[in-house]
C-alpha cells in the first residue's frame, strides 16, 4: 500500500522549513532524501555494535560482522544477486572505476572499442575515455536524438581525434561490430530521465560483438524499479546508496562471479589478503578481495535499512508511484510550454523515462531559475548534472532539473509550476 | 529574493561594454565548467611590467548574477593593476553586488573577476 502521507512522515527533512516555507526537496536524483530508519540503524550501531568486521572473536566485533553480513545478503536479494558477487564501494564512481582498473586494464586492447551513449554521467564516460587514450582504443558513443532517446539505427557518424583519443559518434548501429568488447551504458539518464531499452541492446550487441561485456550504470535505476541483474544479460552493475534513501559514502557494484573471480584486485591492503609473505600475497575470497580496508560499517547498515525500506514499499509501486507524478507533471507543464514559457527536455513518454523532468524557462539562465525557486522552498538542481556533452548538444548552457521519488506528490508539482510562473516577473 | 537587487536586474537587462574590442591587447577565456558559463575578455592596457587595465569589452553567455558581475567590473576595472584587482578581491564583488550573494552562486559572481585576474597573471 502506497500511503504518501505516512511515507512522508517517515522522512523527518521534510518538516523543515526553507526561506519560511515548505520543503519541497526536487532533487533526489542528485541524492534521496534518509528515512528515519536508516538513520536510526546508522545511530543504533554507533551506540551499540561499533567494532571492527573479522577481527575479533569478542561478541562487538562477531555483532559488527553478522550486520554487514545481513546487510550484503539483503542488498543482493534487491538486486537479484549472490552476496559474493556484491561489493561494496563508495559509490557508484568508485564501482565504474574498479572496472576500469581491475577488468578494463586487463582486456581492453589497443584496437579495440568501447561502446557508451551520450546519456552518460560523466562518472560512466570520463573513465573509459581516460582508458581507451591510455591503451590505444576507440571510445564509440551512440548519439540521442531531440526528444533524448538513443539513436539506434541511420543517421550521421561523426569522428573525433583528440589528445591520442578516437572517438567515433554514431547510432547504435553503426557502432557495434565485433570489436567492440566493452558496452557502458545508463539504464536511467539522470538528466533526460531516458531509460534505454537495455533488453533490445543488449540481444543485438551480443550477435555482432560475441566478446562483449556488460557494464550497467544503473544509479537511476536501482532507486526507482525493480532491477533483477541475473535476468538483464548483464555482467556488471553499478549503483550508488544515497540515491536510494541510504546514507552516502556506499556504493555497490555486482558482478558475475566468474568474470570478478579472475580480476585482478583494485585496493590492496587489509580484509583483501589471504596470506602475507615479505615476499607477497594471495588474494581473499570475493567479495572481500575487492574490498581493501575497514569499509563504511555504519554506511553498510544503512544501505541494509534503505533496502529493507524500499522492500517494504514495493519497487513496482515505487516505479507506479513516479510515473504518475511523471505524467502529471508533463500535462501540466504542457501549457506553459505552449505559452512560450518553458522548454521540456527528454522522451515524451514517461515508459520511456524514469523520474528526471529538466526543464528550462525562455530567456532565463538555470541558476536564475533555479535560485529565485530556492526562495520558495523548492529545491531544483540546475547547471550540466555531470554530463556537459548531454546537455549542451540541447544548445543551451544548463537546465533546470526536477527529479521525483518517493514522498513527492502531485501537490508538490503543482506548487512547483505556480512558482515558475513567478521566474520571469523577477525580471520583468 | 536578496540576490536579485534592482542593481542586478539592471545591468543583466542592459549589460555594459557587452561586445568586440577593436585592437585589444590581450584575450582571455575564463568559465564555470560545472554550469557551462563561460566569458571571453578584452582588454587594452597600458604600461609594461605593472600594466594597468584602460578598457573593458566581454561576451558570452550565463547567469543574470555572472552576467551583471561581468557588466559591472568591466566598469570597475578601468585604472586598475594587478594590485588593484586583487584588493578589490571577492569581497570588492560582493560589496558591488549589493552586499550579499548566495555562497552557491559566488563561482557566477566571480567569473569575470578570475578572468581579469588570468590576465594579469598571463603577462607577468
Amino acid at each position: 500500500m502506497f500511503d504518501i502521507h505516512k511515507i512522508r512522515a517517515d522522512f523527518p527533512i521534510l518538516k523543515r522549513k526553507i526561506h519560511g516555507h515548505d520543503l519541497v526537496f526536487l532533487d533526489s536524483g542528485a541524492t534521496s532524501q534518509k528515512p528515519e530508519s536508516v538513520i536510526k540503524a546508522m545511530d543504533d550501531y554507533y551506540r551499540n555494535s561499533n567494532a571492527n568486521i573479522h577481527r575479533g572473536v569478542y561478541e562487538l566485533s562477531v555483532e559488527a560482522t553478522r550486520l554487514v553480513d545481513e546487510a550484503r545478503k539483503k542488498v543482493a536479494n534487491f538486486i537479484g544477486a549472490r552476496a559474493e558477487e556484491t561489493i561494496f564501494t563508495r559509490n557508484a564512481s568508485e564501482s565504474i572505476n574498479l572496472v576500469m582498473y581491475s577488468w578494463g586494464r586487463d582486456n581492453i586492447k589497443s584496437g579495440d572499442a568501447v561502446l557508451v551513449s551520450k546519456l552518460e554521467h560523466h562518472s560512466n564516460l570520463v573513465p573509459w575515455q581516460e582508458l581507451c587514450r591510455e591503451k590505444g582504443a576507440e571510445l564509440r558513443i551512440i548519439d540521442v536524438d531531440e526528444n533524448g532517446m538513443l539513436k539506434m539505427s541511420d543517421g550521421e557518424e561523426k569522428t573525433f581525434s583528440e589528445n591520442g583519443l578516437k572517438v567515433k559518434l554514431g547510432s547504435f548501429d553503426q557502432l557495434v561490430d565485433d570489436k567492440v568488447k566493452l558496452l557502458a551504458v545508463t539504464g536511467a539518464s539522470n538528466v533526460l530521465g531516458t531509460t534505454p531499452d537495455l533488453a533490445e541492446m543488449i540481444k543485438k550487441i551480443k550477435v555482432k560483438a560475441k566478446a562483449v561485456t556488460v557494464l550497467v550504470d544503473a544509479s537511476q535505476m536501482v532507486p526507482h524499479m525493480k532491477v533483477d541483474v541475473k535476468s538483464m544479460g548483464v555482467d556488471f552493475v553499478a549503483f550508488s546508496a544515497h540515491k536510494m534513501l541510504g546514507p552516502t559514502g556506499m556504493g555497490v557494484l555486482w558482478g558475475k562471479k566468474e568474470i570478478l573471480s579472475k580480476m585482478r584486485p583494485f585496493m590492496f591492503g587489509g580484509d583483501m589478503i589471504g596470506e602475507v609473505k615479505i615476499t607477497g600475497a594471495t588474494w581473499a575470497e570475493l567479495p572481500s578481495r575487492f574490498e581493501a580496508g575497514t569499509p563504511d560499517i555504519a554506511g553498510i547498515v544503512g544501505l541494509g535499512a534503505a533496502v529493507d525500506y524500499l522492500e517494504k514499499l514495493g519497487m513496482d509501486n515505487v516505479r507506479q508511484h513516479e510515473k504518475e507524478l511523471m505524467k502529471y507533471a508533463l500535462e501540466k507543464m504542457t501549457p506553459l510550454k505552449e505559452e512560450g514559457l518553458i522548454t521540456l527536455y527528454g522522451p515524451k513518454d514517461v515508459e520511456d523515462r524514469g523520474g528526471a523532468l529538466p526543464f528550462n524557462v525562455t530567456g532565463i539562465h538555470a541558476h536564475d531559475a533555479a535560485q529565485i525557486l530556492d526562495n520558495y522552498g523548492i529545491a531544483v538542481r540546475s547547471g550540466q548534472h555531470c554530463a556537459a556533452p548531454l546537455v549542451t548538444s540541447f544548445g543551451v548552457p544548463a537546465m533546470v532539473r526536477a527529479t521525483f521519488y518517493v514522498y513527492n506528490t502531485t501537490q508538490e508539482i503543482d506548487y512547483l509550476i505556480e512558482k515558475i510562473r513567478e521566474i520571469p516577473k523577477v525580471f520583468a | 529574493m536578496s540576490d536579485y537587487k534592482e542593481i542586478i536586474i539592471d545591468h543583466y537587462k542592459s549589460p555594459r561594454n557587452f561586445g568586440e574590442l577593436g585592437g585589444a591587447d590581450i584575450s582571455m577565456e575564463e568559465s564555470n565548467a560545472s554550469c557551462g558559463d563561460m566569458i571571453r575578455i578584452q582588454v587594452k592596457t597600458q604600461g609594461e611590467k605593472d600594466f594597468i587595465i584602460t578598457e573593458m569589452k566581454w561576451q558570452g553567455v550565463g547567469c543574470a548574477i555572472s552576467t551583471a558581475s561581468a557588466s559591472m567590473i568591466s566598469e570597475k576595472i578601468v585604472g586598475m593593476n594587478k594590485n588593484a584587482l586583487e584588493k578589490f578581491g571577492e569581497a570588492g564583488i560582493i560589496e558591488m553586488l549589493g552586499g550579499e550573494i548566495n555562497p552557491g552562486r559566488m563561482k557566477c559572481a566571480t567569473l569575470a573577476y578570475r578572468g581579469l585576474l588570468k590576465i594579469f597573471e598571463s603577462h607577468e
